[in-house]
C-alpha cells in the first residue's frame, strides 16, 4: 500500500498544480507543431512533438506507472488488489483499440503518402479549435479525477461536467462543423481515397468520443450520488483513462489529417 | 549408445530413401522457362533439406514407439532428464543458420530470376472477368499468347475489374494481374510446346475456367503468325461486323454471352437474339414480366446501361456499366451489327 | 424440452431476429424520409444498408437479451450485484448466461465442435464436387459460396475451440477460482452465437465468392451474403479479442503462490503467447472488413483504385491479422502437446525454458511475417526479401518444440491411450505442415506453389497437426474431469486409425496435385490435366474423416452417460487438477495450493509440484 500511493497521497493542491503544468506544456507544444506545420513542414519534428504529448498525457493524465503495482503481498480479494487487474484490463483493451487507430493511421500513409489532405484552410482553423477544445476537456477530466481522489465531490462534479461539454462541443465541430466545411469543397466520403481516410479516421475518433461522453455520463450521474470515494472509484479512473486515451489518439490524427504536407508546397 | 547408433543410421536411410522417392515420382511440371531453372535448382535443394529433416524427427519418433514403450505392469517413471543447455542451444543455433543460409538462396535465386533483358518483347495483357487477352504492338490483339522461344518477354498486364493472376505452371512463376496498375511478369520460354495460363487468384463465379492457352514457338513460326494476324486484323478492320467481332473479342464479352446457344448461366447467348421477345424479369423504371422485343436500340441500351433491363433468369450488376463511356458510338454500333449476324 | 426452448440460446435467436427486422425497418423508415428507393424489387426485399445495420442490430439484441450484460447494465444504474452468482444445478446451465469459467469453457468446446462440423459438412459438399472434372451438382455460385464458407467457419470454430480451451484450463492450471473479468468471459462467449448466426445467414442473401480472404474489389461486387461475412467476422473477433485480454490478465494476476513464471504449465505459456496475437491483432481484420463494408455501402473508396485506393492496402491491413491467426490456432496446440508428451512417457518435459520461449518467439515473430502471403501480390518486390528473412525465421523456435518432444520422448517409458495417439498424430501431421513450410517462404519458389493446392495440402496440415489432432486430444484428455467419466477407448482408437491415415493420404495427394498446377479455389479443372484420380481418392479419404469424426460424436455423447466412471487421477498426471476428484466443484479448488516444485519432475521420487493448504487456514 505504502509504496504504490507515493504520488496518489501527496497535496491536492500539487496535484493540481502539476495539471496545469502539464496542460500549459501540451498547449504550448500544441502551438509549437502548429508552428512547425507552415514554417517548417518536417514530418519527423513533427511525430517528435506528438511523441512528446502522448508521453506526457500517458504519464501525468493516465498514470501508467500505476500498472506496475507492488502487490504480491495483498489479499488477493481486497479492492486494492482487484484494482490494478482491472487496471491491466483496461490498459489491455487500449491496446487493442490502439491497432485500430493504428491501422487507420497507416492507411492514410499508404493511400496518401506525405501530402496533405485536400482540405480549405477553414478546415485548418476548424481543427486547431476543435484540438485545442479536446486538450481542454483532458485538463478538466485530470482535475475531476484528483478532485475525486481527494474527496472533493463539488470539484469532481464540476470538473466532468465541464469534461463532457466540452466532449460535446468536440464531437459537434467535427460533424456539424468540420464535415460540411470539407463536404462543401467536394471532399466526400465517396469522392476520393483522400475523402474516405479523412471521414473515417474523423468518424472512428467521433465514435470514440461519444462513447467517451456516454461513459462520462453514467460516471457523472452515479458520481453526483455519492456512489464513489477517494478510496473506491475505478469507475472514475477507468473513464478518466479512456478519455485520455481517445484524447491521445487525437494527438496522433490531428498532425497526421491536418499538418502533414500542407502548408509547406 | 546402441539407440543412437541404430536411429542414426535409420535416419540417413530414410532420408535418402526419402530424397529419391521424391526425386522419382517427378513433383514438378516441365522446365518451360529459363526462370523455371533456377527455382526448380532451390526447390531440389529444400527437396534434400526436408527430406533430412523428416527423417531426423519420424524416425526418432518411430523408433521411440516401439522400442521405450512402456512394458505391462511398469509403473515407475523415465529417466529424470530436464534438458541439456548446450543440445538446446544447439538445435536452436544450427536451425538459425540454416535458415539464414536458406533465405540467402532464396534472395539469389530471386535475383536470377528477375534478371531483365533490355531487349525483351513487350506484350500488353489485359484480364478481366473471365478472360485473358493479348495486345501485340504490332496492333492487333489476341485470344492466345503466342511466344516465341528463348527470347525474354515482358508481359504489362492490368485488369479491368477485380484481381486475376497470371499462373502458367511450366513456367513456375505467377503474378497478380491489378486493376488501376501494371505489374509485370518477365519469362525467358524454352521449350517450343502449347501450355495454358490460368487465373490463380479467385476472381468470382468462372473463376475455374479463366483460362487461355500459350504457345511457344520457334522463332520464324512466331513471325509467320504475327503477319497473318496483322493481315486478318486489317481485312477486318475494313467492314462493320469485322470491327464489332474485334471490339467482342477485345472486350472479353463471349467469356459470359456464348455465341453458339450454349448457356454460361451468367449471362444470356446472342445466338439467334436479335428481334427476339426477351421476357424481363425487372430493370429501371420495368415491371417484373415484360416482355420486350430484342431490336437494336434495345441491345444498344444494354450494352451501355446493363441495368435498365435485366432478362430473367439473370442476376443485375453482373456485367460491367462501363461500356458506355469506354467505347465511342461507332464502336457500339458495330458490335450491335455484330451480335445482328448471329442468326 | 421447455428448459431448452426457454434458455438463453434460444431467447437470442428469437430476439436476434426480431432486432434484425427492426433494425432494417428503422434503416428502411429513414430511407423514406429521406426520399430514397426503400425496397429492392427481386431481390433481398430490403436495401443492403437496412439488412447490414439490422444485423448489428441483431447480433446486440442477442447478447442483451441473454443476459450475459445485465449486470453491467446494473452497474451503470449504481446497482450493487453480487461477486458470484451460482448456476443451477443440471444440463441446463450450458445453455444460459453462466460466470463459470468452466461452463463457459464447455459452452465454447461444444460450439467449437458444432462449427467443426458445419465447416466439415460444408467442405464434404465441395469435396464431392471436385470428385470428378466438370460439374456435377453444384453451380459455379455455390461451389464458390460452400468453399468460402468452408474457410470462414472452420476458422471462427478453431479460434472458439482455443477459446474453450484456454477457459476451462487456464484458470485450473494457474489455481484460480474463475477468470480475471467472469462477466467479460461471458460477453465473450455469448456473442460468438450471433456472429456465427450472421456468417450462416450468408447463405441466404445470395453467398459471397470471396473465399474468406474478401479480397476488394471482388468482394465490392459480391452478393449481399459478403457483407454478412463481414459483420460475423468483425462480431467474432471481439469474442477473441475480449478472451485473449481477459486471458492475459488471468495469468498475470491470479497465479496461485509460488507460481513463477518458469513454474508455470507450459500450455499457459503458449495460452498467453496466443492472446497477445488474439487481443491486438485482430482488430485489423475487423478493421479491414470493416473498410470494404463502408466501401459497398458509402461508396468510400479505400480499395478502389479509379478512386485513388489501393486494393494491396487491403491485403496488408487482412493478413497483419491473418497469418498471426494461424499462430492463434496452433499455439495452444502445441502447448497441449508440450504438455501431454511428459505425462504419456514419464519424463521432464525436455528444455522446459527453450520449449516456453519457443511460443512467445512465434507469436512475436508472427507480427512481422505477413507479406508472405502477397510476394505475387504486385507489392513493392524489395518488400519480398525482408518478409522471407522473417518468414524463414519462424521455422527456428518451432523447430526448438519439434526438438523437445523428440527428446522427452526418447528412453521415456512410452504409454499410447488415445490422448497419446492423438499427440503423435499431431506431431506427424504438423511435421509434414511444418516441412512444407519453408519452400513456400523463399521466394523464388513461392512464385509457383502460391494459390495452389500445394498451400492447401500444407495449411490444412499445419491446422490439423496443431489444433485438430491436440484438440482431440485434449478432449479425450480432460473428459473425465468435465463429467466424471472416460470416453471409450477402443471407439477412440478406431476415430485416430481411420482419421490419420485418410488425413494424410488427402493433403498429401493436395500438395502432389498443387506441385503439377492445380490451383486452389476452383470448382472444376480440365480433365486434361489427368487430376480425376487423385481428387476422386481425396473425396474418398474426406469421407472416411467424416465418418471417423461421426465416431468420435457418438463416443462423446454416449459417454457422457455411460462412459466408465473415472473420478480420480485418470492419468497419474502431476497437474494440480488431476490431484482432486473429478467432475470439479463450482470454485475449483476448496484448498488453495501452493507451488513448491517443476511442473513436470517425472522421475524425481518424492517430489511434488503443488501442496494443498489446509483447509482453514489459508481461506481468507
Amino acid at each position: 500500500m505504502e509504496e504504490t500511493s507515493l504520488l496518489e497521497h501527496t497535496n491536492k493542491s500539487d496535484v493540481l498544480l502539476q495539471g496545469v503544468i502539464v496542460f500549459v506544456f501540451l498547449a504550448a507544444l500544441t502551438a509549437l507543431e502548429f508552428f512547425v506545420a507552415i514554417a517548417v513542414g518536417s514530418v519527423v519534428l513533427l511525430a517528435m512533438i506528438a511523441f512528446v504529448k502522448v508521453g506526457l498525457v500517458l504519464y501525468y493524465y493516465m498514470h501508467i506507472y500505476r500498472l506496475n503495482a507492488q502487490d504480491d503481498a495483498l489479499d488477493r480479494h481486497s479492492y486494492q488488489y482487484k484494482l490494478t487487474t482491472s487496471r491491466m484490463g483496461l490498459w489491455l483493451f487500449l491496446l487493442s483499440d490502439a491497432f485500430i487507430f493504428g491501422g487507420l493511421f497507416v492507411s492514410r500513409f499508404n493511400l496518401l503518402g506525405l501530402t496533405a489532405l485536400p482540405l480549405s484552410s477553414d478546415s485548418q482553423y476548424i481543427a486547431l479549435t476543435i484540438t485545442s477544445v479536446l486538450l481542454l476537456s483532458s485538463f478538466f477530466m485530470n482535475r475531476a479525477e484528483v478532485s475525486m481522489e481527494h474527496g472533493d465531490r463539488q470539484g469532481f462534479i464540476l470538473g466532468i461536467s465541464i469534461t463532457i461539454a466540452l466532449g460535446l462541443i468536440f464531437l459537434a465541430g467535427v460533424i456539424f462543423v468540420e464535415w460540411p466545411s470539407a463536404i462543401s469543397i467536394g471532399v466526400t466520403p465517396a469522392s476520393n481515397a483522400a475523402g474516405a481516410i479523412f471521414f473515417i479516421m474523423t468518424g472512428m475518433h467521433a465514435f470514440h468520443v461519444l462513447t467517451g461522453v456516454i461513459f462520462l455520463s453514467i460516471v457523472l450521474r452515479n458520481g453526483s450520488r455519492g456512489l464513489y470515494s477517494p478510496e473506491k472509484h475505478w469507475a472514475v479512473e477507468s473513464a478518466t483513462t479512456y478519455w485520455h486515451f481517445v484524447d491521445v489518439v487525437w494527438l496522433f490524427f490531428y498532425p497526421a489529417l491536418y499538418l502533414i504536407g500542407k502548408l509547406v508546397s | 549408445m546402441r539407440h543412437y547408433l541404430i536411429a542414426g543410421v535409420l535416419v540417413i536411410v530414410l532420408a535418402v530413401a526419402t530424397y529419391a522417392g521424391l526425386m522419382a515420382i517427378h513433383l514438378m511440371p516441365v522446365e518451360a522457362s529459363a526462370q523455371s531453372i533456377p527455382i526448380d535448382h532451390l526447390w531440389n535443394i529444400e527437396i534434400a533439406i526436408i527430406s533430412f529433416l523428416f527423417a531426423l524427427i519420424i524416425v526418432p519418433l518411430v523408433y521411440s514407439l516401439f522400442v521405450f514403450r512402456r512394458k505391462k505392469g511398469d509403473t515407475s517413471d523415465g529417466e529424470h532428464i530436464e534438458g541439456n543447455t548446450t543440445l538446446e542451444v544447439t538445435w536452436t543455433v544450427i536451425p538459425l543458420i540454416t535458415v539464414l543460409v536458406l533465405a540467402y538462396m532464396g534472395t539469389y535465386t530471386l535475383g536470377e530470376v528477375l534478371a531483365v533483358d533490355p531487349s525483351a518483347l513487350v506484350i500488353n495483357v489485359t484480364a478481366r472477368q473471365w478472360s485473358w487477352e493479348f495486345d501485340y504492338t504490332e496492333g492487333f490483339s489476341s485470344k492466345e499468347l503466342h511466344l516465341p522461344v528463348n527470347r525474354q518477354v515482358v508481359l504489362d498486364m492490368q485488369s479491368t475489374d477485380v484481381i486475376h493472376s497470371f499462373f502458367v505452371p511450366q513456367f513456375r512463376m505467377k503474378q497478380d494481374v491489378l486493376p488501376g496498375r501494371i505489374t509485370t511478369y518477365r519469362v525467358t520460354p524454352i521449350l517450343i510446346g502449347t501450355y495454358e495460363v490460368e487465373c490463380a487468384q479467385l476472381c468470382g463465379t468462372s473463376h475455374s475456367y479463366m483460362t487461355a492457352p500459350v504457345i511457344v514457338s520457334s522463332e520464324a513460326d512466331y513471325d509467320a503468325w504475327i503477319q497473318k494476324q496483322v493481315a486478318a486484323a486489317a481485312a477486318a478492320a475494313q467492314t462493320p461486323l469485322g470491327r464489332g467481332q474485334q471490339l467482342v473479342a477485345e472486350n472479353g464479352c463471349t467469356s459470359c454471352h456464348s455465341i453458339d446457344g450454349s448457356s454460361t448461366g451468367i449471362a444470356p447467348t446472342w445466338k439467334g437474339l436479335y428481334m427476339s421477345q426477351v421476357k424481363l424479369s425487372g430493370g429501371t423504371n420495368v415491371a417484373p414480366g415484360t416482355v420486350v422485343t430484342a431490336n437494336e436500340a434495345y441491345l444498344t441500351e444494354s450494352i451501355v446501361n446493363p441495368s435498365a433491363k435485366i432478362v430473367d433468369g439473370f442476376q443485375d450488376n453482373v456485367m460491367p456499366k462501363t461500356f458506355g463511356t469506354a467505347l465511342t458510338q461507332s464502336q457500339i454500333s458495330d458490335i450491335v451489327t455484330y451480335i445482328e449476324s448471329l442468326k | 424440452m421447455k428448459k431448452f426452448m426457454t434458455s438463453a440460446l434460444i431467447r437470442g435467436l428469437l430476439w436476434q431476429l426480431i432486432g434484425w427486422m427492426a433494425g432494417a425497418l428503422f434503416v428502411t423508415g429513414i430511407r423514406v424520409l429521406m426520399g430514397l428507393n426503400p425496397f429492392v424489387t427481386g431481390q433481398y426485399f430490403f436495401t443492403e444498408p437496412a439488412w447490414v445495420f439490422g444485423g448489428l442490430v441483431g447480433a446486440v439484441s442477442y447478447v442483451v437479451s441473454t443476459g450475459a450484460v445485465t449486470d453491467w447494465f446494473k452497474w451503470a444504474k449504481g446497482e450493487e450485484t453480487p461477486e458470484h452468482r451460482e448456476d443451477p444445478p443440471g444440463w441446463d446451465k450450458y445453455l444460459n448466461v453462466s460466470l463459470d469459467h468452466k461452463v463457459i469453457g464447455v459452452q465454447y468446446t461444444v460450439t467449437a465442435l458444432f462449427l467443426l462440423c458445419v465447416g466439415g459438412l460444408f467442405a464434404m459438399i465441395f469435396r464431392t464436387e471436385l470428385a470428378h472434372s466438370g460439374l456435377q451438382f453444384l453451380t459455379l455460385q455455390e461451389y464458390n459460396t460452400f468453399m468460402s464458407l468452408h474457410g470462414i467457419v472452420m476458422i471462427i470454430g478453431i479460434l472458439i475451440g482455443v477459446a474453450g480451451m484456454m477457459n476451462y484450463l487456464a484458470p485450473l492450471l494457474v489455481g484460480a477460482q474463475d477468470m480475471a473479468f467472469p462477466r467479460l468471459n461471458a460477453f465473450s462467449y455469448w456473442i460468438a452465437p450471433p456472429a456465427v448466426v450472421l456468417l450462416l445467414s450468408t447463405l441466404v442473401f445470395g453467398g459471397f465468392d470471396t473465399g474468406w480472404t474478401g479480397y476488394p474489389p471482388l468482394s465490392e461486387r459480391a452478393p449481399l451474403g459478403m457483407q454478412m461475412f463481414f459483420l460475423g467476422v468483425a462480431v467474432a473477433g471481439w469474442s477473441s479479442i475480449l478472451g485473449g485480454l481477459n486471458l492475459i490478465v488471468t495469468v498475470l494476476r491470479m497465479r496461485t503462490k509460488g507460481m513463477t513464471a518458469f513454474r508455470m504449465p507450459i500450455f499457459i505459456w503458449a495460452a498467453i503467447a496466443t492472446s497477445l496475437i488474439s487481443s491486438t491483432a485482430t482488430q485489423l481484420i475487423g478493421l479491414s472488413f470493416q473498410m470494404v463494408m463502408f466501401q459497398r455501402l458509402f461508396g468510400m473508396g479505400f480499395f478502389d483504385s479509379d478512386k485513388g485506393g489501393n486494393p494491396i492496402l487491403f491485403q496488408h491491413l487482412f493478413w497483419f491479422y491473418s497469418h498471426p491467426a494461424v499462430y492463434v490456432f496452433v499455439l495452444p496446440g502445441l502447448g497441449i502437446i508440450s504438455e501431454l508428451v511428459p505425462v504419456f512417457v514419464r519424463k521432464p518435459l525436455f528444455g522446459y525454458r527453450f520449449v516456453a520461449m519457443s511460443s512467445l518467439g512465434i507469436a512475436l515473430v508472427g507480427f512481422l511475417v505477413w507479406a508472405h502471403h502477397m510476394f505475387v501480390s504486385g507489392m513493392n518486390p524489395y518488400l519480398r526479401i525482408p518478409f522471407m528473412f522473417s518468414t524463414l525465421l519462424v521455422a527456428v523456435p518451432t523447430g526448438v518444440k519439434f526438438f523437445s518432444w523428440l527428446a522427452t520422448i526418447w528412453k521415456g517409458k512410452i504409454e499410447l491411450p488415445t490422448p497419446m495417439l492423438f499427440v503423435v498424430g499431431g506431431i506427424v501431421v504438423f511435421l509434414l505442415g511444418g516441412l512444407s513450410g519453408p519452400p513456400n517462404a523463399t521466394v523464388a519458389t513461392d512464385l509457383h506453389l502460391q494459390n495452389t493446392y500445394w498451400i492447401v495440402g500444407h495449411f490444412h496440415d499445419t491446422m490439423f497437426g496443431g489444433y485438430i489432432f491436440p484438440f482431440f486430444a485434449s478432449i479425450y484428455y480432460w473428459f473425465p474431469k468435465v463429467t466424471g467419466r472416460r470416453m471409450n477407448e477402443t471407439l477412440g482408437k478406431i476415430h485416430f486409425w481411420i482419421m490419420t491415415p485418410s488425413f494424410l493420404t488427402l493433403t498429401l495427394l493436395m500438395m502432389r496435385v498443387g506441385l503439377l498446377g492445380m490451383r486452389r479455389r476452383v470448382a472444376d479443372y480440365d480433365p486434361a490435366l489427368g487430376f480425376d484420380n487423385y481428387h476422386l481418392i481425396m473425396t474418398i479419404a474426406g469421407y472416411l474423416i467424416g465418418i471417423a469424426v461421426l465416431i468420435f460424436l457418438y463416443n462423446l455423447v454416449v459417454s457422457i452417460k455411460n462412459g466408465e466412471t473415472a473420478t480420480g487421477n485418470v492419468w497419474n498426471s502431476r497437474s494440480p487438477e488431476w490431484l482432486i476428484p473429478s467432475p470439479l466443484p463450482a470454485h475449483n479448488y476448496e484448498q488453495p495450493f501452493e507451488v513448491v516444485g517443476e511442473p513436470y519432475d517425472y522421475g524425481v521420487p518424492g517430489s511434488a509440484y503443488v501442496r494443498f493448504e489446509d483447509t482453514k487456514s489459508a481461506r481468507d
